[in-house]
């Protein structure tokens, strides 16, 4: 299935809004952006490796010549293109949980929606919004987004320790030698494939 | 600011996909199935072009109506979207894709209204950006690691997970001197290719959370 690559799971959206909204939209977007202490419901997911939102204006979808014809649209559209660890269910269920009201705040602006909590008409409005992927690649099928994460961490820590090996003496290399084990030790969770449903 | 979050880059393209009524089967048809050919793994076009750390291909048929009061209406066009997250800005990301892919770039998007080919690289980049959307608002969990530096870090994980396991309680002159050449080793691996799953790692079972 094209929108399962490894531990990745790509979602497609795309949602009518009124024109006179678009602007609202945006400035929401800009605070969201430069206020990042907002971001943090969805740093602290933690399993979206890469998400966006993109308006498109009734007047800015691609013409590229004679070949084509104009679109003629009342709405603008807003897509959005999650890249998330896990099944839909979780990903939808999580969101409704963690992040309704930043959610309320982006698509109220779409026609229709229902709003992220109950979670049944939200799942319903999703479902009906999505459309599936073609194609789909990832440069690291096996890992999570938490796994990527953690492996910089490691990384991070043995830079540290690796500068020492020349200079510290056995006794004092075994000794940041544990401090490295214990500040990696959170952080070694095996990568791979992912568990069968 | 949207298009780029820390040192990541998150493009997005909408390209027309040529709408013939002679052509059998549709474009946006031949585009699926050539699609549903290519390897999603370390031998897609993607892991041998650099610097694509996730991208996907979509054929949006149509927007979609969500039902009454709305209104309903259609596209006079079938989109070809292109959702690509990456470490450099349109030209050099553009660019490496056109020098490495361009068979399987043309034999994608040939089927989309007044594409020029990948070989002429001017024409390619002047297309490519008339297709492109302003991302709006752009997420990266990492924003501030290339995909060398990734892939790097998560082969060093592994490593480390089967070091530290093979030298507990050793000997402190050993364990530095195991740790020097352990360095050396992981210095002169190459870095994993982009696309591969995970060497598969004899785990241990039969511990008490299992």
């Amino acid at each position: 299935m094209s929108n399962i690559n490894g531990k990745v799971y790509a979602m497609n959206c795309v949602t009518p809004m009124k024109p006179w909204k678009t602007p609202i939209l945006r400035l929401i977007f800009f605070l969201l952006w430069h206020i990042k202490s907002k971001q943090q419901d969805l740093i602290n997911l933690s399993f979206i490796e890469f998400a966006r939102w993109v308006i498109v204006p009734k007047t800015q979808f691609p013409y590229l010549g004679n070949r084509q014809h104009k679109e003629q649209l009342q709405y603008d559209y807003l897509l959005f293109f999650s890249n998330f660890n896990g099944t839909w269910n979780q990903y939808i269920d999580a969101f409704s949980a963690v992040l309704s009201t930043g959610l309320n705040l982006i698509w109220r602006w779409s026609e229709k929606f229902p709003g992220a909590v109950p979670i049944t008409p939200f799942k319903t409005y999703i479902a009906q919004v999505q459309f599936d992927t073609d194609y789909y690649y990832t440069a690291y099928p096996y890992a999570t987004a938490n796994d990527l994460k953690a492996a910089h961490i490691v990384q991070a820590s043995l830079d540290q320790l690796s500068q020492r090996v020349d200079t510290d003496n056995p006794d004092q290399f075994a000794e940041h030698y544990l401090q490295f084990v214990l500040q990696v030790q959170a952080h070694l969770g095996v990568t791979g494939a992912a568990p069968l449903c | 600011m949207p298009n780029q979050n820390g040192k990541l880059y998150g493009l997005t393209f909408l390209a027309p996909i040529i709408d013939d009524q002679k052509a059998t089967p549709s474009h946006d048809l031949q585009i699926r199935a050539y699609l549903a050919t290519l390897p999603t793994d370390q031998n897609s076009p993607f892991a041998k072009a650099p610097s694509t750390h996730l991208c996907r291909l979509v054929v949006m048929d149509d927007v979609v109506f969500v039902g009454h009061p709305a209104h309903e209406e259609h596209l006079k066009s079938k989109y070809l979207i292109f959702e690509t997250n990456c470490d450099s800005d349109a030209t050099d990301y553009l660019t490496g894709l056109a020098k490495t892919i361009p068979q399987q770039l043309d034999a994608i998007w040939s089927h989309c209204v007044g594409y020029p080919g990948a070989a002429n690289l001017s024409e390619f980049l002047s297309y490519m950006k008339a297709c492109q959307l302003k991302t709006t608002f752009f997420f990266a969990a990492v924003n501030d690691k290339s995909l060398p530096e990734s892939l790097r870090a998560l082969a060093t994980q592994r490593a480390v997970v089967d070091f530290i396991a093979d030298h507990q309680g050793m000997d402190p002159g050993r364990l530095q001197s195991e740790f020097k050449q352990f360095l050396a080793e992981l210095k002169a691996c190459p870095i994993p290719e982009p696309g591969a799953m995970a060497p598969l790692r004899n785990i241990k079972t039969g511990g008490r959370n299992e």
